[in-house]
């Protein structure tokens, strides 16, 4: 690092105009397509319409934890200092860059709060003495007060972090990173307490009367994997289009399945220790929420968790040779997007009163391709504006001579 | 480009003061090879005092039983679980430093890996002591372990506190292998210096032949890497479980589910802590201010700032489920603990956890050194007490009639100070007789061992020119 470079970045900082296109066209007509689909579901009855608002909630879910995660990276990133992450920075910060489209995702959430938060209903903190207890936490007004907040948050710290990367891109400026290091520990504190009050509000309430302090730290984990994820399969599709090929290296690879693997087994520590604890004590109040997850068929879908969000890809993605391969590393990341989807569902779903068992339905699929399609086109239309990579970064040199193998 | 501050992009060179390679070998060396200083029999001489008081204070309990200590009826777990958690959470820094920042590629960490990784394992030798001593009965501590008892009754496998002896038992055996494997080439080093046969046979065994072959380095890097591996999940394991042996119970105020990864960073927040406390006065005596630099001390002081406020917000947490809970139990145990007549403990956990380690977001406090030995001391103190504080739940229970206080006796304090006479007497000795830095880890941080270090050029244009 004393100064002696031996690469140099030679790459075209921009993708082709041609690929972005392709895809913001694909990605938008998919998304528009399933959202499509999903609406009609709200003239079909009760019932269809209550299940399109928990479809759609874990659909929403699954794009707002990738956001986050990746906010929680950009700022991690300047916090530590780190070096290898240059070059893949930006790629983070658009993911983190889309809380403004999340926020707007998650109207629909807002539109079915009384299909989703029975708590909301003006009648249960008078029948319920429990949800009564926390009425002046979980009440409608002061749910949406907090989500606002939240969006608004996450949205300032986001474009905080992206706006100044780009415009280092086109003054070079060195000071900019300092600028962006000065607010990364406060941007952790402020991060670290909206994830966990979000995971509480849009998650943890669905079954108001059960609670666990690991929540937050669940919501943060799950974030992380499906981040690193995320980061792997976005890194893979950059490359294979041609673009940054000498930037994104195959060490750049090694450490997102690295950071990938460790945060699986980050995850699956927060989960089992949440499981372990509550089945130990056995508090009925408590074990409401696994019993209720494990009966009528949702223990299979336990146990698929346990096998395919933790047994699986940690024996898959411990070998080197495995993250360090673009098929290798292709393919632990998708699965990993696929299984957080499903852990999602998992503590979603089985909430909603209509159901008598894990039941599938085509809204599950409609909202899924809906809300990804539409954030993966916002994903890549970021491609089309500004460089693919933090060409003026003075650590980018040093990312690409990075190689822990 | 002008700088916002006086930072850099890139972080400044590791070892300070000119150092090479000999002059590594010679500082740290000396601390061994040179006759112990009147300062160092002094503090032996006051560590041992230490150590006479736990000997004393052990063979009072086991001739008189536990009833020595303050122990009453509800509170049926006294100071030994708080120093029992306390010391094994020191431990936790040392295996922090010297497998996960390994592991992270954190090259800062090699200034101080040797002795971190010593206090781990004096720390869990003190933490040993007490689920040894606690069970009273002394002849019944076999019970501890997976044996049956003349009954063929076997101890129970569901229960926390048998794991707790599997995964402190473990954690000590890879520890003290990691520490060992570490040591080899420096040991070997202080074999070839030798200027006496028992140093020499003494260092030469343990060194076990070592002869810096391009062989044996490659050995020793895949061993050490391996061992950082299996010293990361067991050390997280460990606190994880020594959490359990709270959280699984129903106790309001111990079970919650947040208590491990909590437990886990209060630990690496003591542990920093007591890193500090001993590497500070350590550096200065021994001259070892180009190795243990400031920036070392800051980058410590930042884990503390870290760990500290995520123990923060566990507090934090801890109280708002309780009272979102909705439950009347875990509400009062709360409330008790800020309020109740441990609330003074409770004031002392908070400032000295959550408050002290605010004052290291300013650079100008990171990085004073007396700032940041007086603040260590104090986040010594608070883990401490929120170990004390946690426990002291048990004091209003259920039942109200039977609510009491804990106070200890004369014998609990004497056991927690003795107990760190013998970690103290085992420092001391490690200071004497074994490389207190990493000095072939170190010189691998220095800009010659870079084979394209510029300064070469130089070197061999001045050895040819003497020719």
């Amino acid at each position: 690092m004393a100064g002696l470079h031996h690469k140099s970045f030679t790459d075209e900082p921009r993708l082709a105009p041609a690929v972005v296109k392709k895809a913001f066209v694909t990605a938008l007509a998919v998304g528009g397509v399933g959202l499509v689909a999903s609406a009609a579901a709200l003239a079909m009855g009760d019932e269809v319409r209550r299940r399109f608002f928990f479809s759609y909630l874990a659909a929403f879910a699954l794009v707002l934890t990738i956001s986050l995660g990746a906010l929680f990276f950009t700022i991690i990133h300047h916090l530590t200092r780190a070096t290898w992450s240059a070059g893949l920075r930006r790629i983070a910060e658009n993911f983190a860059g889309l809380m403004p489209v999340v926020a707007v995702l998650f109207v629909p959430v807002v539109l079915g709060i009384h299909e989703l938060y029975h708590w909301s209903h003006e009648a249960a903190p008078l029948h319920d003495p429990i949800i009564g207890h926390k009425a002046s936490y979980l009440n409608t007004g002061f749910f949406i007060g907090r989500a606002v907040f939240f969006f608004v948050l996450w949205s300032a710290i986001a474009l905080f972090f992206r706006r100044n990367s780009v415009k280092q891109d086109e003054t070079g400026d060195t000071s900019l990173t300092f600028k962006m290091r000065k607010l990364a520990p406060v941007s952790t504190l402020a991060f670290a307490l909206s994830v966990s009050f979000a995971g509480f509000d849009w998650m943890m309430s669905l079954d108001p009367h059960w609670f666990s302090t690991m929540f937050g730290v669940w919501t943060f984990a799950g974030s992380m994997v499906v981040c690193m994820a995320s980061l792997g399969l976005a890194a893979l599709w950059l490359t294979k289009n041609g673009a940054l090929t000498h930037t994104i290296t195959t060490g750049n690879l090694h450490d997102i399945g690295k950071l990938m693997f460790g945060f699986i087994v980050f995850w699956a520590y927060i989960s089992f220790c949440q499981y372990f604890l509550i089945w130990y004590a056995n508090i009925p109040e408590e074990t409401a929420f696994y019993l209720h997850r494990l009966e009528h068929g949702w223990g299979s879908m336990f146990k698929l968790i346990v096998v395919g969000h933790f047994a699986l890809p940690f024996w898959f993605l411990m070998s080197r040779h495995v993250k360090r391969k673009r098929i290798g590393l292709g393919l632990g990341a998708g699965w990993m997007v696929l299984m957080h989807y499903v852990d999602l569902y998992y503590v979603i779903m089985p909430s909603n009163p209509d159901l008598h068992g894990m039941t599938f339905h085509w809204l599950d699929l409609t909202t899924l391709l809906g809300v990804g399609g539409i954030y993966v086109a916002f994903f890549v239309r970021q491609f089309g504006r500004d460089a693919a990579v933090a060409h003026r970064d003075p650590q980018l040199v040093a990312s690409m001579e990075y190689d822990n193998a | 480009m002008a700088q916002a501050t006086n930072e850099t992009i890139f972080p400044p060179p590791l070892v300070e003061g000119g150092q090479t390679f000999a002059s590594i070998t010679d500082t740290v060396c000396r601390i061994v090879e040179e006759r112990p200083t009147l300062g160092w029999f002094a503090a032996f001489g006051v560590a041992n005092v230490g150590l006479l008081m736990l000997l004393v204070s052990i063979a009072w309990l086991i001739w008189e039983g536990t009833g020595i200590w303050g122990l009453n009826n509800p509170a049926g777990w006294g100071w030994a679980i708080v120093n029992f958690v306390f010391w094994v959470g020191i431990g936790h820094a040392g295996t922090l430093i010297s497998a996960i920042l390994f592991l992270f590629r954190q090259k800062w960490r090699t200034a101080i890996n040797r002795f971190a990784e010593a206090m781990t394992i004096f720390a869990v030798i003190c933490a040993l002591v007490f689920p040894g001593i606690h069970v009273g009965r002394i002849w019944a501590a076999y019970w501890m372990f997976p044996l049956p008892n003349q009954m063929g009754m076997w101890p129970n496998f569901r229960s926390p506190l048998l794991w707790d002896v599997f995964a402190v038992s473990t954690y000590f055996t890879v520890s003290l292998l990691f520490w060992y494997v570490g040591l080899v080439p420096d040991l070997a080093t202080l074999r070839d210096r030798a200027k006496n046969k028992i140093a020499f046979y003494a260092y030469g065994i343990l060194s076990l032949g070592w002869r810096g072959a391009n062989r044996h380095w490659q050995n020793y890097e895949r061993a050490y890497l391996l061992l950082a591996a299996l010293a990361t999940p067991l050390v997280l394991s460990v606190h994880t479980i020594v959490s359990f042996d709270f959280a699984v119970s129903l106790v309001p105020g111990w079970h919650t589910t947040i208590f491990p990864p909590y437990f886990v960073a209060g630990a690496i927040f003591s542990g920093f802590a007591m890193v500090l406390t001993l590497a500070i006065p350590s550096r200065k005596i021994f001259g070892l201010e180009d190795f243990i630099t400031v920036r070392h001390i800051e980058n410590m002081n930042k884990i503390i700032l870290v760990t500290g406020t995520m123990v923060g917000y566990a507090y934090a947490m801890e109280f708002f489920i309780a009272w979102y809970s909705a439950s009347e139990f875990e509400g009062f145990a709360f409330v008790n603990r800020a309020l109740g007549p441990f609330g003074w403990a409770y004031f002392i956990m908070v400032s000295c956890n959550v408050i002290t380690p605010q004052f290291f977001w300013f650079k100008k406090i990171r990085t004073s050194i007396a700032a940041t030995f007086i603040l260590s001391i104090f986040v010594n103190i608070g883990m401490w007490f929120e170990r004390f504080v946690i426990t002291m739940s048990l004091h209003r229970d259920y039942i109200p009639s039977s609510w009491d206080y804990y106070q200890p006796t004369a014998w609990d304090i004497s056991t927690l100070i003795g107990s760190f006479g013998l970690f103290f007497t085992c420092f001391l000795l490690f200071l004497k007789f074994l490389p207190a830095v990493a000095m072939a880890e170190i010189k691998g941080v220095l800009p010659q061992a870079d084979p394209h270090w510029e300064g070469y050029h130089k070197e061999h244009a001045k050895e040819a020119h003497h020719g």
